[in-house]
């Protein structure tokens, strides 16, 4: 033990804050658990939000984690409005400080926005977007999906498959930059042939209207007229709350490699940056798995400081869409060269690898069930 | 209490395995075993725990 942690404090109601304190216990933290969350609700499963529960085969009901254990004080409606690293003081909306030994950040991340506040801007991220998207899909003939990312499609698929005139609007090609030209060509395909009209737009596009947005603008000019306007263009990291304690950027919160942010502060989840081994910059990787895995480490280092063990990233994420089910690990770096080990991608069930520079990166499954481990041999098999 | 898997929800994430590695394992072929479907009770939070992280809703805990 670096230091006796008693009482411990989380920011945030998500996976990351849940695991965060369920790891806590597991490696024997008797003392105090706070988990503050500024959302309404008790811990909810995100994936679902741009599927199932958008489509509205999955009751909202369904996304809700098993309750956190009796012995953790979870306290929705909070807001973590600031740090104060000296005093070891989390300081809430209300004015209320909470002392803690060890503080987990897990503030997790918020939709970017196009346009102001007030614009009435869709976007999915937190339960409650996604109901209102919900509401808005009922009796709309047509959408237009700002970015062609990941959840961008994740919507329009779901969108599609309600009977939906849909349009996804970007500057780069869909998909390329998670999937790689390779993947992202096949779901492309899949998109179009459900019936789906993609736009380039050759800077960035202006939402018309408010409160509700009825159109988007291209920057060359083109109208894109329809019942429901969606924004998928990214997230940002939560770090204002932690402004005046000087921790926390743009870019997010920088662990080193055991999670740690400062003497007795840990963090986890989508508000983490780390320095990439490969490219030397800071990076996030906001997904489930990353999650889940920084939360645990983020944990130990809390309590077992050098101790712990180092945090190396897996990276896994996965996706539905047009009725394909992709999973994938490793990182299918630009220039990797993809393989088809078995199966097809036109017969819509593949198992693929990347290599690069002769070294395997990365492996997906496209509509072919394999447990992770075997994934990720075959994503870092010599 | 007891905790089973519905193998037709099943995707061999894995994430439960460290949560309760008294309860569950992953074989060699990555597969999710249950080492014991009974939980005594100080297993019960980990259990707990391990169906918290399964993003498919894979797990049951029944009384």
């Amino acid at each position: 033990m670096t230091e006796d942690i008693r009482d411990v404090v989380i920011v945030g109601g998500s996976i990351a804050a849940v695991t965060a304190a369920d790891a806590l216990r597991q490696h024997g933290h008797e003392g105090s658990i706070t988990i503050v969350s500024d959302e309404p609700y008790t811990p909810y499963v995100r994936p679902p939000l741009s599927k199932g529960m958008l489509k509205g085969t999955e009751t909202e009901e369904s996304v809700f984690m098993a309750p956190p254990r009796p012995d953790i004080d979870f306290r929705v409606k909070t807001r973590a409005v600031g740090l104060d690293l000296e005093r070891r003081r989390v300081l809430l909306d209300g004015g209320e400080e909470l002392p803690y030994d060890g503080l987990v950040v897990a503030s997790g991340a918020r939709a970017r926005r196009l346009g102001p506040p007030e614009a009435g801007e869709l976007v999915v991220r937190d339960l409650d977007d996604a109901l209102r998207l919900r509401a808005a899909f009922a009796g709309a003939g047509s959408l237009v999906v700002v970015g062609g990312g990941f959840l961008g499609m994740e919507i329009a698929s779901t969108a599609r498959g309600l009977g939906l005139d849909v349009t996804v609007v970007d500057r780069d090609p869909p998909l390329v930059r998670q999937f790689g030209g390779f993947l992202a060509e096949h779901m492309t395909r899949a998109a179009v042939d459900e019936g789906v009209r993609l736009v380039r737009s050759p800077g960035a596009v202006e939402l018309v209207g408010g409160n509700p947005v009825t159109a988007v603008r291209t920057a060359d000019g083109l109208l894109l007229e329809a019942d429901v306007v969606v924004s998928a263009v990214g997230d940002l990291p939560n770090v204002e709350w932690l402004a005046g304690s000087g921790l926390g950027g743009p870019e997010g919160l920088l662990v080193d490699d055991r999670c740690r942010v400062a003497p007795g502060v840990v963090a986890a989840g989508d508000v983490v940056t780390r320095v990439s081994e490969r490219t030397g910059r800071p990076r996030r990787s906001p997904h489930w798995g990353s999650a889940i895995d920084q939360a645990r480490a983020a944990a130990q280092a809390l309590l077992k400081g050098d101790e712990a063990p180092v945090y190396r990233p897996a990276p896994y994420y996965w996706t539905e869409q047009w009725g394909l089910d992709i999973k994938i690990c490793g990182r299918i770096l630009p220039g990797a060269i993809p393989e088809v080990l078995s199966g097809s991608l036109d017969e819509r069930t593949a198992l693929v690898r990347w290599t690069h520079d002769g070294v395997p990166v990365a492996a997906a499954t496209v509509n072919h069930r394999m447990p992770v481990v075997k994934l990720r041999r075959l994503a870092t098999a010599s | 209490m007891r905790i089973t898997v519905d193998e037709t929800r099943c995707e061999g994430y894995g994430f439960c395995a460290e949560a309760a590695p008294h309860l569950l394992e992953l074989d060699d072929e990555g597969e999710l075993t249950v080492l014991s479907e009974e939980v005594l009770p100080d297993e019960a939070a980990n259990a707990e725990a391990a169906v918290r992280v399964c993003p498919v809703a894979a797990l049951r805990l029944q009384q």
